[in-house]
């Protein structure tokens, strides 16, 4: 079989069977059926794990919130370049969001779940039961993955789908030219802000250009370092995040007063792993980038002095501020500084000080970007820079996205799309999977069983350019 | 094969094709649409006007059932004339076009449609347009004529 030809209908099922869009993230794994608006399926990438008996047990999906367990550590399977570290957890994970919500969890061995329980002595229960059924037996599985995945990681994960989760067909699709096709364009300059990463993908007659790929960790995790940062120096008291479940009582206390809470306290041996601390920390930060931090509009920098003689500083001082309440009680309004956290996404030097974070800011990304691109379709990128990701809702963000590229290349027109609607932005590349996916005229597209069987994983290579 | 929808091109399209690159400039564009069942690249119209703005004002009003604006390519033969003494030229460019306001399904058929189109008709030159302003014929002459006509 000629590995450029498409598949049989019957080799996938068919148009009948609806495809299963997975789409993995650093923070966030997203999991949902064909043709449908959004994923059914959102949990969060870090699994838990402690020992209780004696086993090492594991806790996936949103329950790794829940209970502050003895012992209990956060791990994600996702390095932060957003490649795959940990393969066997990965493939835990993955398969959670979609037995979880979608195709339901494997059927247990019927000699053990209980079902067919007789009564002791009658008979010998030693039968082998014969093959178990593989979750995804009956669902063709379109996935995701970044621009920069390299080919040993696409092999694997062809190799997970078929032989782990018995996929009928698999493709492996690249978020950047489905977050472009989305837009409706099949040449952009995609720009995706995510949780442990920046991302400039150019893509050009619906093709990645490599070469152009880059990618830093300016994400989302990187602008809760530096509220961690502004918070060690805040004024008129540092802040500490307290998370819920430390905290057994609280009183309402005027802004900027010391909060007057009572702190549940573990002991040692009960206490949650410091990663789980951090975990919930983190869920605090989100609120509080959601609620408070503002991208600094332009027109310049912060630090620059506005046409008028008032330094943007100023400017941004004397804009309403905006008041927080932490998980203890403790609120404040914040002013300049909900600007300051996230300045340094445009300009280094803005950076609050924070050891480890001497990365190249988006506006330079963006630079070296073109640089590795020809010259002449550099005006056709800028002329289409398509914006996604969950971070990239930070407010006002496009807004300076658009000032900063604008007065680094003053000649060619620069224009940006945005989707305005919060779950395209999110979840973009899901959702252009899914309108893929559930095309009558995909299955040209898939990689059969039977292709990859044939072929080996190296097919992916092939096939999914 | 880099991603792609693999909605298919109607034998039509390129016949059609064929006889607007012999008509040598009588017939001056044809617009090309998605079937509504997703399944095939269809003619939508085929046009003689040589007024460039009839061909700008007819993508426009492309509307699907309850009147919004919905994608199209298209393909234009651009005559432009150098000034020195050459004569006319002319070229075929190929649009396609997707108004910001088109829905996300059909953004992403049109997208992942477009290079099919453009391969089956093999032409070199191309514009993407989201709005009219985007396809002005200062910005389809100086396509076509890489930039040489003004």
């Amino acid at each position: 079989m000629n590995p450029s030809n498409p598949p049989q209908t019957a080799e996938y099922g068919g148009d009948e069977v609806s495809a299963i869009v997975l789409d993995p993230g650093y923070s966030t794994t997203r999991a949902g059926f064909a043709g449908e608006d959004a994923p059914k399926s959102l949990i969060p990438t870090y699994y838990g794990k402690y020992n209780a008996d004696g086993q090492e047990k594991f806790v996936y999906g949103d329950d790794i919130f829940v209970t502050p367990r003895p012992g209990l550590s956060i791990h994600n399977p996702i390095g932060r370049d957003g490649i795959v570290e940990d393969w066997d957890m990965a493939e835990k994970v993955w398969e959670h969001s979609f037995t979880s919500r979608l195709t339901g969890a494997k059927p247990g061995n019927p000699f053990q779940n209980g079902l067919n329980d007789i009564p002791s002595e009658e008979l010998p229960t030693e039968m082998e039961v014969e093959s178990e059924e593989k979750p995804l037996a009956d669902s063709p599985l379109l996935m995701t993955e970044p621009g920069w995945n390299p080919a040993k990681a696409r092999e694997k994960t062809i190799e997970i789908a078929m032989e782990k989760w018995g996929t009928p067909a698999f493709y492996l699709a690249r978020s950047g030219v489905l977050a472009a096709f989305a837009s409706g364009k099949a040449s952009a300059l995609v720009v995706d802000i995510g949780a442990s990463n920046i991302s400039i993908t150019p893509v050009h007659d619906g093709m990645i250009l490599k070469r152009g790929v880059q990618h830093s960790p300016l994400g989302g995790d990187y602008i809760s370092s530096q509220i961690r940062a502004l918070f060690k120096k805040n004024s008129p008291q540092p802040i500490t995040i307290t998370p819920h479940y430390l905290i057994s009582s609280k009183n309402a206390v005027e802004a900027g007063q010391e909060p007057q809470v009572k702190f549940k306290t573990f002991a040692a041996d009960k206490a949650p792993d410091a990663s789980y601390r951090a975990l919930l920390e983190e869920r605090t930060l989100s609120e509080f980038k959601e609620c408070v931090v503002q991208v600094w509009p332009g027109p310049n920098k912060l630090s620059a002095t506005g046409p008028n003689g008032i330094s943007n500083e100023d400017a941004a001082r004397s804009s309403p501020g905006r008041p927080f309440e932490f998980p203890d009680g403790y609120n404040q309004v914040f002013g300049a500084d909900r600007f300051r956290v996230v300045e340094s996404l445009f300009d280094a030097k803005a950076a609050i000080p924070d050891p480890d974070s001497p990365f190249p800011t988006l506006p330079e990304l963006i630079k070296a970007s073109l640089a590795g691109v020809d010259v002449d379709i550099r005006p056709h990128l800028l002329a289409n820079v398509v914006v996604t990701g969950a971070s990239s809702l930070l407010y006002g963000f496009t807004d300076r996205l658009s000032q900063e590229l604008m007065a680094q290349f003053p000649g060619p027109r620069v224009r940006i799309s945005a989707p305005g609607n919060t779950a395209e932005r999110r979840f973009g590349s899901w959702i252009g999977g899914s309108i893929l996916a559930s095309l009558g005229t995909f299955h040209q597209m898939w990689i059969s069983k039977k292709e990859y069987e044939e072929h080996g994983a190296n097919i992916v290579e092939k096939r999914c350019k | 094969m880099s991603l792609a929808s693999g909605v298919s091109i109607a034998d039509d399209c390129i016949t059609e094709f064929n006889n607007f690159r012999m008509s040598h400039g009588k017939t001056k564009y044809i617009i090309f649409k998605i079937s509504d069942d997703k399944k095939t690249v269809v003619i939508d119209s085929i046009g003689k006007e040589q007024d460039y703005e009839v061909f700008r004002t007819a993508l426009e009003n492309c509307k699907n059932d309850a009147g919004k604006p919905m994608p199209r390519y298209a393909v234009y033969d651009v005559e432009y004339d150098l000034g020195s003494g050459e004569g006319k030229r002319s070229k075929i460019i190929f649009i396609s076009w997707v108004p910001s306001e088109t829905p996300t399904l059909w953004s992403m058929i049109y997208a992942s449609t477009r290079e099919n189109l453009k391969n089956a008709l093999n032409i070199a030159s191309s514009i993407h347009a989201d709005d009219k302003g985007d396809i002005e014929w200062k910005t389809v002459l100086s396509e076509a004529s890489g930039g040489k006509a003004k």
